[in-house]
């Protein structure tokens, strides 16, 4: 199985820094997510990585070799780069038939793959009729023809509806879990949360971390989420022991570990009717871009949970 | 390649676009024949295949559309990848770009063998069928011969120009409506208002090969069949070689 290596990706469009001096790895059997708030970096820094965007400076390979270099691409890397790459006339089977024989790939591939992203029953309805959902399941369908090792997704789970998100969320694990190489943009960073192994996070075109989602939590700092029918009692206790909170429509958020809360909660008899962990990631990543970048912090406070 | 080859074929063959289009050529070909074969001809005198004049408005003038829908398939068989976003899936599959412009170029020269082979034999067929009618002469002669042949050419030639022309504009609605007004307004009147700069356009260059002078008042205006036929080929290898230099560079986004 073979990883995927970025070293040193430059790229600019004009004046604009699309990508700048991006080195990082995504292993096989992870996920990896490449997060960025904003901006083009993300899906610049995947069509570098697939031989669609030339990189000013820099590498970025697969098992050490350059997409264009790969014999048979399609049985090496799978790809999903936009839900907008079908010919609305053409019926999802006959659009994964033209890129079946191009490929050179088994006659049955796409009756395979159809059923697996659970598209078997509209084969036959031109990809125009699609909802953007099926639209987003068909790109994933041929990026399964080659049963490939790798996978390299540019938003995913853009324009599913929920169910479609839980079910994406399930299928990329489990393609992680039996030992591919999954990499994933994305902007939302509570699908991340929910996805992700490992994450690169991007701002204005630089990496500024690349470590696992456990690490980015417990920087995070973490908090507990508690419902209780004694909420000024539990508020006291919490000043006593010198722990922050603050009251939210749910009840309380409190700057401590559930084990914490639990415990001053049962050592003063306090009724809990719901105690759950939070790692607050969304502020974990504003902090790291406000570090990377003083003079966003003003903009961004502005525009920041409260 | 071959694989390529047939997944491009696959493409032309997957949307309604192409029976569509090639239907109404068709159409267009049988009414430019019934309306040019009997035009300005007495009304008595028997027809004959053998004259050069009638063998113009049979064959050669008939061309007039399907030309422009070779040039427009070709075309669009970039720009529909473009327009589409099917151009990412096309380079995932074959990231050596030039692979994909050669396997596009040959689809295109097999499709205008179908196209011309269906041209030919709708108008040559409708005008034996006028000639019949008038009792006349159907002997075929070397210069309808040659004058096949040169569809043949020609139609490959605008094929080939019409992918590179997909490959370099890619704004799908830019390069259509560029193709239509060249061909049917600029070439329609540079060639015969200004014969000495107009016969060294591409249109100018094929009126030559199909031997269209005498049919389209142009008579020793045009230049000889041969240089035409170079014109020609002069073109198409510029065009061919500007999309294989240029398209490997580019950024597709």
């Amino acid at each position: 199985m073979s990883a995927i290596e970025l070293n040193n990706v430059t790229k600019s469009f004009g004046h604009v820094h699309a990508v700048a001096d991006v080195s990082a790895v995504a292993l096989p059997g992870q996920v990896t997510a490449l997060v960025e708030p904003n901006g083009a970096g993300k899906t610049t820094t995947l069509r570098m990585l697939l031989g669609l965007v030339a990189p000013d400076s820099g590498t970025a390979t697969f098992g050490g070799r350059r997409y264009d270099e790969l014999t048979d691409p399609f049985r090496q890397v799978g790809a999903v780069l936009e839900a907008s790459g079908y010919h609305p006339g053409r019926t999802a089977l006959d659009h994964l038939r033209v890129l079946t024989t191009m490929a050179n790939l088994p006659q049955d591939a796409p009756g395979r793959v159809l059923a697996e992203t659970g598209l078997a029953a509209d084969a036959r309805r031109r990809v125009g009729q699609f909802s953007l959902g099926m639209r987003q399941r068909l790109g994933l369908a041929a990026a399964m023809l080659g049963d490939p090792a790798v996978l390299v997704l540019d938003e995913p789970t853009n324009g599913l509806d929920p169910p479609g998100v839980r079910w994406l969320r399930g299928y990329v694990r489990r393609l992680a879990d039996e030992g591919r190489t999954v990499l994933l943009s994305s902007h939302d960073l509570s699908e991340v949360e929910l996805t992700a192994d490992h994450v690169l996070v991007l701002a204005h075109g630089r990496l500024l971390r690349s470590s696992t989602l456990a690490e980015l939590r417990a920087e995070a700092g973490v908090g507990s989420r508690v419902r209780t029918p004694q909420l000024d009692r539990l508020c006291s206790l919490a000043d006593a022991a010198g722990h922050t909170y603050r009251r939210s429509d749910e009840g309380l958020v409190v700057d401590a570990t559930p084990e914490q809360v639990g415990e001053l909660a049962a050592q003063h008899g306090v009724v809990l009717h719901g105690l759950a962990g939070t790692a607050d990631l969304e502020q974990a990543f504003f902090r790291l871009i406000q570090e990377s970048n003083p003079a966003e912090r003003l903009a961004s406070a502005e525009g920041a949970p409260s | 390649m071959k694989a390529l080859l047939h997944a491009e074929l696959l493409k032309l063959r997957t949307t309604r676009t192409t029976a569509g289009l090639l239907l109404a050529t068709l159409a267009l070909v049988a009414l430019t024949v019934a309306v040019n074969v009997p035009a300005g001809r007495d009304e008595n005198a028997p027809l004959s295949l053998d004259d050069p004049g009638l063998q113009a408005d049979a064959v050669g003038v008939s061309f007039g559309v399907p030309l422009v829908l070779v040039v427009l398939f070709g075309t669009l068989a970039f720009t529909q990848e473009f327009r589409y976003g099917t151009v990412t899936s096309t380079y995932l599959g074959e990231p050596r770009r030039k692979r994909v412009l050669v396997a596009k170029w040959i689809s295109l020269a097999l499709a205008s063998v179908v196209i011309t082979t269906a041209t030919l034999a709708l108008s040559v067929a409708l005008a034996i069928a006028l000639i019949r009618l008038r009792d006349g002469d159907i002997t075929l002669t070397g210069h309808f011969w040659g004058v096949v042949a040169s569809a043949f050419v020609v139609m490959a030639a605008y094929g080939l120009i019409g992918v590179a022309i997909g490959a370099l504009v890619r704004n799908q609605i830019a390069a259509v409506v560029g193709v239509l007004v060249w061909m049917l307004a600029v070439e329609q009147i540079v060639i015969p208002a200004f014969p000495a700069v107009g016969r060294w356009m591409p249109g100018g260059a094929t009126n030559a090969l199909f031997q269209l002078g005498p049919a389209i008042s142009l008579d020793g205006k045009l230049l000889p069949p041969s240089v035409g036929g170079l014109v020609l080929v002069g073109y198409t290898a510029a065009a061919v070689l500007l999309a294989l230099v240029v398209t490997p560079r580019r950024d597709v986004l």
